[in-house]
């Protein structure tokens, strides 16, 4: 077999292939994000005051760190701590805690974006908190949170390549490998760039339509 | 006084005293805004109070401390016999006794009117879906908008709406209602159907403390009207005198400006 081979079919059809796991990893991170955000959002308009500390500490962090340092830290931190190193887990965990700081913060937005009536009326009602939350606000908020968290997603799935660094083997990792081998590196990450886009682009679409829509109802 | 005193002293009395809200030396602020100064306010059952004065003087800040949708700094409000500033259970008891109309309405939008009436009797007081909605079909009815159940808050009118609220509300069985501000947001032709829904409960007995600019409903219904300015209660009558015979000058001054 010659050193460097020709990028072919085949070539493409592994690049194409390993688009799988940058889904996975962006599915698994969004659903965890998803569930870790919602914590965060609530303890965020806690009426008490640690809760809100605590949220507001942790998304302070996640958000004024580089993606690449925490997916960093998670991996030669797991190392130091005793797990074996891991990129698969490490770029998971990684991503979920990113996606729940800023889901987190996201939702918080939507939450407070609740006419406070709404809130005062349920409470008036004798609705206490989880009632209120699950009844009235939240149905609400989450009507408001659509689209973001759509484009949130849409950041997600590109976040998602700096997973390659640490060796993790999704989408932009396969066109490195492919790149060592075939060395046209143009036409590689020209691939690339085209499988991510054809991946995000009917999100952002799906985004900016459900924005439209939601500030049309939200007119009259 | 009026006839309609007369016939208020309710034929059931939950309680075991008559008096129903007592307020003292209740004090407020807001940061540095001293909004409610020593208020002393007692309410019997079946009594109806309206509450008016200028813009900032307190008086929904003061009813609102009812159902603790404010808390105080100072002072005690005792209601039905729940002193809600010793707290815990004893605000849930006190909210559910109490209702509330807004002057925004706060109908829950994506709810038809029907769930609207029917979230709270179920979640909070356990009762089935089938009862419910009997109670609040009849509530609808009584408020004369029983074909409007399975619309949506945005597809009525403002006078709709707030006749909701009041169902709502209704739906709760509460023994005090509060009103705050109940016609404010309405357009002029939609204050008279609010109204006349309040005419008609108070005539039923019910306790009620209105905040509101219309001195008509308060020479109509109340028993008490309050003044009130920059958050103290400055002088309290039955509507005869304080219409007919005001004493304080700011009060004069009020009256003035509204006829």
């Amino acid at each position: 077999m010659p050193l460097i081979r020709p990028f072919g079919f085949n070539e493409f059809w592994i690049i194409v292939l390993a688009a799988q796991w940058t889904i996975a990893l962006s599915a698994i991170a969004f659903a965890g994000g998803g569930i870790g955000g919602l914590l965060i959002a609530l303890l965020r308009v806690s009426d008490t005051k640690w809760p809100r500390l605590i949220a507001t500490g942790f998304i302070r962090v996640f958000q004024g760190t580089p993606l690449l340092m925490q997916l960093f830290l998670v991996f030669f931190g797991m190392n130091i701590f005793g797990f074996a190193i891991n990129p698969w887990l490490a770029a998971t965990v990684a991503l979920t805690l990113h996606a729940s700081a800023f889901l987190g913060e996201i939702w918080r937005g939507c939450i407070e974006a609740v006419p406070s009536g709404q809130r005062e009326a349920a409470t008036a009602l004798g609705l206490r908190y989880y009632n209120r939350m699950r009844y009235i606000i939240l149905p609400q908020a989450s009507k408001i949170a659509v689209a973001p968290t759509v484009g949130f997603l849409v950041q997600l799935i590109k976040g998602t390549s700096l997973a390659a660094i640490i060796g993790f083997t999704e989408l932009t990792r396969q066109g490195q490998i492919i790149n060592n081998a075939t060395f046209s590196p143009f036409l590689v990450f020209s691939t690339v760039a085209a499988i991510y886009f054809v991946l995000c682009w009917p999100l952002s679409v799906l985004a900016r339509r459900m924005e439209l829509r939601f500030s049309r109802a939200t007119a009259r | 006084m009026t006839e309609v005193n007369g016939s208020a002293s309710p034929a059931d009395v939950h309680g075991t005293s008559d008096l129903v809200v007592r307020m003292e030396g209740v004090n407020k602020w807001y940061g540095d805004f001293h909004a409610l100064k020593d208020i002393e306010l007692s309410v019997n059952r079946g009594e109806r109070i309206v509450i008016c004065g200028p813009s900032g003087s307190g008086k929904s800040t003061l009813i609102r401390c009812i159902n603790q949708l404010e808390t105080i700094q100072r002072g005690r409000v005792v209601v039905d016999g729940h002193d809600l500033t010793a707290g815990g259970k004893n605000v849930d008891i006190v909210r559910q006794e109490t209702g509330m109309v807004f002057q925004q309405f706060n109908l829950f939008p994506h709810m038809t009117v029907l769930e609207n009436c029917t979230l709270a009797p179920m979640k909070v007081r356990g009762i089935s879906r089938a009862e419910a909605e009997k109670t609040a079909r009849k509530f609808l009815e009584r408020v004369r908008i029983p074909e409007q159940a399975e619309k949506y808050p945005a597809q009525l009118s403002g006078g709709q709406q707030q006749r909701v609220a009041i169902a709502r509300a209704l739906c709760m069985n509460p023994k005090i209602m509060l009103f705050d501000e109940p016609t404010s947001a309405l357009d002029p032709e939609m204050v008279k159907e609010v109204l006349d829904t309040m005419i008609d409960l108070a005539r039923e007995g019910m306790t009620m403390l209105c905040v509101t600019h219309e001195m008509g409903f308060a020479r109509q219904v109340a028993d008490r009207v309050i003044f009130m300015d920059l958050g103290e209660i400055i002088e309290t009558g039955t509507p005869k005198d304080f219409f007919g015979n005001p004493k304080n000058e700011r009060l004069k001054n009020f009256l003035g400006q509204i006829s």
